[in-house]
């Protein structure tokens, strides 16, 4: 028999942390619940320095109801580059956990590509706990789904260690995007950064929320934040909510949040040089989106999200 | 060259449509070197906003012709594809796009305007590098994002590169020497004066007399409340910053 789905116990809007994002409403209705559960374990042995790319993928069924698991575990001294693809075919609802480990002076680059099928529903929660010196440098690619919801909760508990959570989303139709982000600064001398960019086209909706907690005796912490958004249309909408929480009197923290259309000024300077209309415009949005493709190290994978990104630019432009 | 005859141009406002610019005609022949001054407010930089083509501006009347072309009907690219250059009084910030791609953008769309062949990757090296070296600007400013992070001098420095390298028929120069030191202002004359030709004319809009020490004008014009009310020799220039802007508006009324 397939267990039905319990949707009474799911988040509401009435829930702070879920206001902007009613996940109830766009589930598919008569999914299914997966009979084999998708697990990927990845452990790298202390000292371990992977100079491969690993790629994995998490693909969507048709009607289904799916709970993978991703589980990264680095000792001391690993590295790792990590490409997470996110795909699928038909409307199916991928409720995903991550957990990864970092122990010290371990190093990860993860790479989120999230192109779930129009009709599909991804909520991803993903818990993140740093040992002293570790850095963590993550990029998430979110264009696809009818429904997406990252969650990142990220734990520092070890000093020196630096959190990058980088992201461009590109959504229209009636997409929906919603980034939540929580960094707790629990030690001190820790760095955390969030920088994220977002296109809306159509009647395209995103939500950035962004918190940094810095505890008490988190002294010298440097937080930064930065979400920016571009509205290709006046139906589209952003809602944005950066939150910071300190409580240690010696820190540096940053945030900033801007929604707007595409500046006239930059616009005229470069038609004045003889750009047309239309190239002026997407050099200026490829710009935007590129500033935070740059973040991603690897020459191949950046290479791949440009290609991905600018085509998808193109388009939206050129309607 | 340049025929600028009676314009009129409204900007728009909370307020409604204000007419700054009441009538300007002015006439630049290849080769010359004119300079407007003015006091603020007088319509300077309105007037080089509308000769390059800025939405913001509306002409109401009037008609600017570059080479017999009627350059009012076109977009503001098609007017730098017609050899038109405006020199920025502020230029702009561009994150995210490098001054390379930037040039080779503009260069390759202004020759494609044009009917010309595109420039390829090593063509356009070498232009870049000769024009810089020319003008003593850094390879590693090619590499920074356009105009972010530059200095004032940088900035204005980089608008005549770009000048240098798109060689217009007629250019305007909107305050360049605006908030330079007298390097920077030399650096920035010596590169226009370069670019001086028989067949290219220039318009040098200022507000400081000193520019002019270094660019010698042909034809200085004064511009007050939308007007050019005065024209003559070099030696204008000097009575105006001698007797103050004042004193030569009062008698022009």
């Amino acid at each position: 028999m397939p267990q039905a789905l319990q949707v009474e116990n799911l988040p509401t809007p009435k829930v702070e942390e879920w206001k902007y994002t009613n996940l109830g409403r766009s589930l598919p209705a008569n999914l299914v619940l997966a009979d084999i559960p998708q697990e990927i374990f990845i452990h790298k042995n202390r000292g371990k320095v992977c100079e491969q790319v690993e790629d994995i993928v998490f693909a969507g069924v048709e009607n289904q109801h799916s709970q993978p698991r991703l589980k990264i575990v680095l000792e001391e001294g690993a590295s790792l580059t990590l490409v997470e693809r996110q795909n699928g075919e038909g409307a199916y609802w991928k409720n995903m956990v991550t957990e990864i480990e970092l122990g010290p002076n371990a190093n990860l680059q993860h790479i989120r590509l999230n192109q779930d099928s129009a009709q599909a529903v991804q909520t991803n929660v993903m818990n993140i706990k740093t040992d002293r010196d570790a850095v963590y440098n993550g990029f998430s690619l979110n264009m696809g789904g009818k429904l997406t919801r990252h969650e990142i909760h990220a734990q520092i508990h070890g000093s020196n260690a630096e959190v990058s959570f980088n992201g461009v989303n590109l959504l229209n139709d009636q997409q929906h995007g919603d980034t939540t982000i929580l960094i707790e600064h629990q030690v001190p001398h820790c760095r955390s950064n969030q920088f994220y960019r977002t296109l809306l086209d159509d009647k395209a909706r995103g939500v950035f929320q962004g918190k940094v907690h810095v505890h008490q005796e988190a002294q010298k912490t440097d937080g930064y934040q930065l979400a920016n958004t571009l509205l290709l249309s006046s139906e589209a909408e952003m809602d944005t909510k950066p939150e910071l929480e300190i409580y240690a009197d010696d820190v540096k923290c940053s945030h900033g949040t801007t929604t707007g259309q595409l500046d006239e000024e930059p616009l005229f300077y470069l038609r004045q040089r003889g750009l047309s209309e239309a190239q002026a415009r997407l050099l200026l949005v490829q710009a935007f989106v590129d500033e935070v493709v740059d973040k991603v190290k690897n020459e191949n994978i950046r290479a791949e999200i440009l290609e991905i990104t600018n085509s998808w630019l193109s388009n939206a432009l050129e309607n | 060259m340049i025929k600028i005859n009676n314009l009129h141009a409204n900007v728009e406002t909370d307020d409604g449509d204000v007419e700054i610019l009441k009538g300007i005609s002015l006439d630049i022949p290849a080769g010359e070197v004119h300079a407007i001054m003015g006091p603020n407010g007088s319509g300077k930089s309105t007037l080089s906003y509308v000769l390059a083509g800025r939405d913001d501006y509306e002409v109401t009347e009037g008609s600017v012709e570059l080479d017999g072309q009627d350059l009012l009907d076109f977009a503001p690219e098609e007017r730098a594809a017609a050899g038109l250059f405006l020199a920025f009084q502020y230029p702009v910030e561009i994150p995210g796009v490098n001054m390379s791609t930037f040039l080779k953008t503009s260069i390759n769309s202004i020759r494609k305007q044009r009917g010309e062949d595109e420039l390829d990757a090593l063509a356009m090296l070498k232009l870049i590098k000769s024009k810089c070296a020319e003008l003593g600007i850094s390879d590693d400013m090619m590499k920074r994002a356009v105009n972010v992070g530059f200095s004032g001098g940088e900035k204005k420095r980089n608008e005549v590169l770009q000048m240098a390298m798109l060689e217009p028929k007629f250019a305007v120069l909107d305050e360049t020497d605006s908030g330079l030191d007298i390097d920077a202002l030399k650096i920035v004359a010596d590169g226009v004066n370069k670019m001086r030709s028989p067949d290219r004319s220039f318009l040098v809009i200022t507000h400081y007399q000193r520019l002019l020490d270094y660019i010698k004008p042909d034809v200085v014009h004064v511009l007050a409340h939308g007007r050019i009310i005065k024209s003559g020799g070099p030696e204008l220039a000097l009575e105006l910053e001698d007797k103050g802007y004042a004193d030569i508006i009062g008698e022009a009324a």
